[in-house]
């Protein structure tokens, strides 16, 4: 039982010494800290609400809340861990998702208005992810870079090269190496 | 060696049950192999139809009725957009290019699209292949009489450049009604591409707008009513409707946005899809279709082992003479269980090989056939890791198998068959 113990925490600080150099990043810290507050997010909860609702529902279009969110530039080219959903662009003939948009939440494009641009990863990967479920969360390793174009529309936004790609399991000893 | 020789004979003697068994095997080994190479095949074909676009706009419908009806040419529209909403996204600070897509009518069963030319340019397949032209050149926007062939249409019906066609509406492949007082010329054929793209005739959309210039209510117009080809080219042949459009963005990021801005567009009820999304949605709808066939071909497996198991068990009672005069010449308990192992793994090999082959007999037979019908192609390509670790793993259950009849003999005693019981 020792012995198991003391190997366990072997490994651990293993995974920490690599974990210093890939930093876990969260998708609060891709938003600048002097950033203005998002505004609150439309979303339905109940039925006292089905009028406003409606009411929106006969207004414009929402548009997308930050079209050109802030982004934070320090992050570019750091190695970065980031857990989020996958939301799949391109497939290729094996079925692996090669190139896909990260987002910290699933479901997100339908109740509420998407999310600001700082909060999407666009995500390439050679050998891809064979994709079983949409809400599976996955825990993406790679290098962020951040890109501006130039552009009057929000074309900002965060990119990333993965080299890894494995599935987000709740509870894990990563996150717990991390807190 | 000599066991397996032994063993090789002994199922000689008793070839017309065991060419029964592995004849079994052998059906099995190819419905569980067939399953798996249509299975692995569709997702393949699917996924290698549209690349590199972002967004497929259509009526408001189900996003997988969407994707089927305006790429795989799969089923039909539910309603038609106004060419004014194609005009406001085209023209979209977030869009870098829009391709319009009209569907609806048909050419011997082969879909027709009335799109632009920027449907060459844009359209991509597979690992962001562009169309090629086989044969002379893509129509021109201002041609309206002007068709291109996709490669499948070409070669099954033996269409050269220059070819007059008529085009029938609705897509029945045999119509009752034709276009034709408006014949269309070949103007290119395209290469084959594997994908629907194939079974398709391309027109420009103010072809798809003078073949109905003259029709009314949904009826072709009769008499004096009707208006001829070169009448249809001095009118205004702007589009008033498509089915669907293909949009391609400036930034991925943007992608949910815009998707979003034209789900709640006021102008008129749209659905933006996600082909990537609608794919995966598609998916996890065949996947159920697909594990229920694969656990019946397992079952299909099963039985053909278990009919090995009683071939081989029922024969042993035959066989009690046998056993009896190899163990009298020195053979030990262990050697008639090592040959009647060995003759259940000659039986599974001989079934796996022989279902291998027929199951490339019927992709060599079945391949055309099921490309024109049903737009699928099954390569003639060796077994993958996935299909040799099934083949082992059934390998190896029919040598567990031969354990049982194995054990059997084993436990009978030398004297068992020497002694003569009638």
């Amino acid at each position: 039982m020792r012995k198991l113990f003391w190997i366990t925490l072997l490994i651990c600080s293993f995974n920490t010494a690599f974990a210093a150099e890939l930093r876990t990043l969260k998708w609060e810290e891709m938003v600048p800290a002097d950033a203005p507050p998002l505004p609150p997010p439309a979303a339905l909860h109940g039925f006292d609400q089905l009028a406003d609702m409606l009411a929106a529902e006969s207004e414009p279009a929402a548009e997308q809340q930050y079209p050109n969110a802030p982004i934070v530039p320090e992050l570019d080219g750091l190695k970065v861990k980031l857990p989020g959903y996958i939301v799949p662009l391109t497939i290729d003939e094996s079925s692996r998702v090669t190139e896909f948009l990260l987002v910290p939440y699933f479901g997100a494009c339908i109740h509420v208005p998407p999310p600001p641009s700082n909060q999407i990863v666009y995500v390439t990967s050679e050998g891809g992810v064979a994709l079983g479920d949409m809400w599976q969360p996955y825990w993406i390793e790679g290098t962020l870079s951040v890109e501006s174009f130039s552009s009057e529309m929000g074309d900002t936004g965060y990119r990333a090269e993965a080299e890894q790609i494995y599935p987000y399991v709740f509870d894990s000893p990563a996150i717990k190496n991390n807190r | 060696m000599h066991l397996l020789r032994i063993a090789l004979r002994s199922l000689n003697n008793r070839r017309f049950t065991a060419l029964l068994t592995i004849f079994a095997i052998a059906l099995s080994i190819t419905l569980l192999l067939a399953v798996e190479r249509v299975r692995t095949e569709t997702r393949a074909s699917f996924a290698s139809t549209i690349s590199s676009t972002d967004l497929i706009v259509g009526a408001r419908s189900g996003s997988v009725n969407l994707l089927l009806y305006s790429v795989f040419r799969i089923g039909n529209a539910t309603n038609n957009i106004r060419w004014g909403s194609f005009e406001h996204f085209a023209e979209h600070p977030q869009v870098k290019w829009a391709v319009p897509m009209s569907l609806g009518d048909s050419h011997h069963g082969y879909r027709v699209l009335g799109t632009s030319e920027d449907y060459f340019t844009h359209y991509q397949y597979g690992r962001k292949q562009h169309l090629k032209m086989r044969d002379g050149r893509f129509f021109s926007n201002e041609a309206p009489f002007e068709v291109v062939l996709g490669a499948e249409v070409a070669d099954a019906l033996d269409y050269q450049l220059g070819q007059e066609i008529v085009l029938a509406h609705g897509v029945a492949t045999i119509s009752l009604v034709n276009h034709d007082d408006k014949p269309f010329t070949t103007v290119g054929i395209l290469e084959r591409t594997g994908t629907p793209v194939d079974r398709t005739l391309h027109i420009a959309l103010a072809g798809m707008e003078a073949i109905h210039i003259d029709w009314h209510n949904g009826a072709p117009a009769y008499g004096n009513q009707k208006i001829s080809a070169e009448q249809a080219l001095q009118m205004d042949l702007q589009p008033k409707e498509i089915t669907a459009m293909l949009l391609g963005l400036k930034s991925k990021i943007a992608t949910f946005a815009l998707q979003r801005e034209i789900n709640q567009w006021r102008g008129e009820p749209l659905l933006a899809i996600l082909p990537g999304v609608a794919l995966q949605e598609l998916w996890s709808l065949m996947g159920t279709a697909e594990k229920a066939l694969f656990v019946v071909s397992l079952f299909v497996v099963l039985t053909g082992l278990i009919g090995m198991l009683t071939a081989i068990l029922t024969s042993l009672n035959e066989r009690r003479r046998e056993m009896a005069i190899l163990r009298s010449v020195g053979a030990r308990p262990w050697h008639i269980a090592g040959l009647l192992i060995l003759e259940a793994f000659a039986l599974a090999l001989a079934g796996i090989t022989l279902g291998v082959v027929l199951l490339y007999v019927g992709i060599a037979v079945a391949q055309a056939p099921l490309q024109s019908y049903y737009g699928l192609y099954l390569p003639f390509s060796a077994p993958t890791l996935y299909e040799w670790t099934l083949l082992g793993a059934v390998l190896l259950a029919g040598i567990l198998m031969g354990a049982v009849p194995a054990w059997r003999a084993y436990r009978q005693s030398l004297s068992d068959g020497l002694n003569i019981r009638l």
